[in-house]
């Protein structure tokens, strides 16, 4: 990546990376907790298993993720079941989501949305589009240049520390 | 079906939950709704003007009704049933009205980023028991309500 010299916008950073053609397809494959913050961490693999993603959300993003992945429905309508009534009210299409990019550790998405047959996109925070995604069955990407970005080497070795147990609790 | 105004975010120190207090423009009803951490937060940060480096979930919402050119025209508080408030979202979208399903948290804390009416169902706030709300409010401590008491 080239040094920027001033800040880029979402609809560049959109651009960025369309012109570049290389995703990364990603499937959520567990949610847990952190256990030296009070955070969750959103683990996400591409379909061979051979990359992982991992990004520290909230305690209610990441419960938010849990609830679309065991399939639990709530009584009530949560935030993402509302923006899911959203676009099957208006008839809006979420085609796919993608994390756009990662600056100082914070992760960007981007949601694409196909409405009366335009497709446009809403900047978003990772957590939200993955929480949307699951609900509305849409796929997750990822840029290759932020799976190369990632983490850093001592990512695995960390992984391995939190141990499978935790992992496992919450399989796809 | 009277209009409402969120007059103070509160925290129930009994049942460590949030206190959304809604009030009608004369304040001669009240109408205390509790809600969870995260959807008081939500409320408080449109409360206070605050924005967040990174759109939250409600201001996602908003910007995806932007994207398509919908409006939110009213948010209902609309039913109480067994303690749990209902509500509605009234959204306009190419000519056509929709009525959507939703807590009264997120109603609320995207009716304040989208500078739009909140309204409660008569028959909800009759339905509410003042008497027992009176003395519940009579023992909470001054210092416990919020600082957005406007």
């Amino acid at each position: 990546m080239s040094t920027r010299r001033r800040p880029v916008t979402v609809s560049e950073r959109v651009m960025e990376y369309q012109e570049s053609s290389d995703l990364v397809r990603l499937k959520v494959h567990g949610v847990l907790p952190d256990p030296n913050t009070e955070t969750q961490i959103v683990i996400l693999r591409d379909e061979q298993n051979a990359d992982i993603l991992p990004i520290w959300v909230g305690t209610t993003e990441g419960n938010a993720i849990r609830l679309a992945m065991e399939g639990h429905v709530t009584s009530r309508p949560m935030s993402h079941d509302l923006l899911r009534s959203f676009a099957d009210h208006l008839n809006i299409k979420v085609s796919h989501v993608v994390v756009t990019d990662v600056k100082n550790n914070t992760y960007y998405a981007a949601i694409h949305l196909v409405s009366q047959g335009s497709e446009q996109t809403v900047d978003s925070r990772p957590s939200d589009a993955i929480a949307l995604a699951l609900r509305t069955n849409s796929p997750i990407y990822v840029t290759q240049d932020v799976l190369k970005r990632r983490g850093g080497g001592n990512l695995d070795a960390w992984l391995e520390k939190l141990g499978t147990k935790n992992l496992g609790k919450y399989p796809v | 079906m009277l209009q409402m105004k969120v007059r103070g975010l509160m925290f129930d120190p009994y049942n460590n939950a949030y206190i959304v207090i809604l009030r009608d423009e004369d304040n001669a009803d009240m109408l205390p709704i509790w809600v969870g951490k995260s959807e008081a937060s939500a409320i408080s940060f449109a409360l206070e003007g605050i924005a967040a480096p990174r759109p939250m979930t409600h201001d996602l919402m908003k910007s995806v009704l932007d994207t398509v050119d919908a409006k939110v025209i009213s948010v209902v508080v609309n039913d109480l049933k067994d303690n749990t408030y209902y509500a509605k979202i009234h959204l306009s979208h190419k000519d056509s009205e929709y009525a959507i399903d939703s807590r009264p948290s997120d109603a609320i804390a995207l009716a304040l980023r989208t500078s739009t009416p909140i309204f409660a169902q008569d028959e909800v706030i009759r339905k509410q028991v003042s008497d027992d709300l009176d003395h519940w409010l009579e023992n909470l401590k001054p210092e416990d309500f919020g600082k957005y008491e406007t």
